[in-house]
């Protein structure tokens, strides 16, 4: 009886330390100046809401969580933080206006108000039932639901994989052909000379490599 | 909470690698000689010259691809990692719709190999968009002056 | 035992901070990690109501499975589409291009 009542305090204590860490870091992955920070705060949320879902008894889960979110997106946004290096100035948010910041609270707070009230006042459930299956059997069953009865939704998640990619492939195509014939469209968004200046950038960045057959082409 | 107590060595595992990194950090900052903050010791080593701007150069944004195949291969790894360690991995039906699924993520991966040269500049073009540039930035130049 | 109510709280918290990050920020990055943070969010509800259920079923885990491959690849396109833009308007900030065309149409 002790240890029951040991085990749900401890288990209230473990939620809010959980809860606690994963709300402050979400806080400072949106808030912090430098970008860098931002995204590795973010790779360490994304890892601590993992701990959640083994609080939610979900272990399979929490592991796709940590391969996929920390080990995937988080490298993808510190990749894209690489390749752009005007991202990584820190200037950018003093820009912001008191007004878009009262929209954007008068919109979190709405949309924080109308889940409260159905997730307070909505009579849900209690408690989970006690006859879950063990974890071994977690796994079986949780394959046998997915590649079993609903095997042709993991094949819709390869069509969609394989259109991320085709896409990627297709923007970055389009990207360097418009390198080769840039824009010549209507002036005023600032960027001609600058985008003549990163195309000579990028070319100089080849340079070394083709520094002979420059040599060998005045020849 | 079961599951929680089974994991609880990982957590511990997981502050013990933080805090050998962190008391790594704060080890070098206090042994660090502080006279160094402000000097010119700690700007870049040019050959002598005085380093102008940043050191970010513009990168080929084709290099992007590889993350986006690691995603998609992480993805694949997951699901196929779920069927490998249940029973249902020998039944006939499940492992024709393994090939296919495996299939598919492979086509996507050869076919984003495949088209990665062309989504680069190679010699030639880049050669010749190294000159154009360069007039160009010479024209300007001169205009400006004159 | 926890309440159901608890983890929907934490779950909506998130999504708020996610929805005031991509309305507020102005800087590209900054609001994919909104729509990340808002993901994860939604993520974290909808374990817990395939937890708390009086019948026992996988359905809840195995959509959870989908969403995380969908968002992944989303992710991955919204990056792209943020290198188009860069590549596009030569900077990135959000407001600069609408406003330096508005500067310039004076």
């Amino acid at each position: 009886m002790l240890m029951q009542g040991f085990e749900a305090l401890f288990e209230q204590v473990e939620f809010i330390v959980i809860a606690a860490v994963v709300l402050l870091l979400a806080y400072l992955a949106l808030e912090h100046r430098e970008i860098v920070y931002s995204v590795f705060f973010f790779g360490f949320m994304a890892a601590t809401v993992a701990g959640f879902y083994l609080l939610l008894e979900a272990p399979f889960i929490a592991g796709m969580q940590i391969a996929v979110y920390t080990g995937g997106i988080s490298a993808l946004i510190i990749f894209g933080v690489l390749l752009l290096p005007r991202a990584q100035g820190s200037s950018l948010e003093v820009l912001q206006t008191p007004r878009m910041r009262r929209i954007g609270m008068v919109l979190s707070a709405t949309v924080m108000t109308l889940s409260a009230v159905l997730a307070l006042i909505f009579p849900w459930y209690e408690s989970f039932p006690a006859d879950r299956p063990a974890i071994a059997q977690d796994l079986a069953g949780l394959a046998a639901w997915l590649w079993g009865e609903h095997g042709i939704y993991v094949q819709l998640v390869a069509l969609m994989m394989l259109t991320a990619v085709i896409g990627s492939v297709a923007i970055l195509k389009m990207e360097k052909t418009e390198k080769l014939r840039p824009l010549k469209d209507r002036p005023g968004l600032g960027s001609r000379d600058e985008k003549k200046n990163e195309g000579t950038s990028e070319t100089e960045a080849h340079d070394d490599e083709h520094q002979d057959a420059k040599e060998a082409g005045t020849q | 909470m079961r599951l929680f107590i089974d994991f609880v060595p990982v957590l511990v595992w997981a502050l013990l690698a933080i805090a050998l990194v962190v008391i790594m950090l704060l080890a070098s900052w206090v042994l660090r000689p502080h006279i160094l903050q402000n000097s010119d010791k700690t700007s870049s080593y040019e050959c002598g010259e005085e380093p102008v701007g940043t050191a970010s150069v513009a990168f080929p944004y084709s290099y992007f691809l590889y993350t986006v195949l690691f995603v998609i291969v992480d993805v694949m790894g997951a699901f196929l990692w779920l069927l490998a360690v249940s029973p249902l991995r020998i039944s006939e039906a499940v492992v024709w719709q393994t090939f296919v699924f495996v299939v598919f993520i492979v086509l996507g991966i050869a076919f984003a190999l495949h088209m990665l040269p062309q989504t680069l500049l190679d010699g030639k073009e880049t050669l010749r968009l190294y000159r154009e540039s360069k007039a160009a930035r010479e024209q300007h130049d001169s205009g400006v002056q004159v | 035992m926890i309440p159901l109510s608890w983890y929907l709280v934490v779950a909506f918290v998130m999504i708020g901070l996610g929805a005031y990050g991509m309305v507020t920020k102005r800087n590209l990055i900054r609001i994919v990690i909104g729509a990340e943070i808002m993901g994860n969010g939604v993520n974290i509800a909808l374990v817990a109501f395939s937890l708390y259920n009086p019948v026992f079923s996988f359905t809840g885990q195995g959509l959870i499975i989908l969403v995380i491959s969908v968002t992944a690849a989303h992710t991955a396109l919204a990056l792209v589409l943020m290198l188009m833009y860069q590549t596009r308007y030569s900077t990135v900030d959000l407001g600069e291009p609408i406003t330096v065309e508005a500067r310039k149409s004076d």
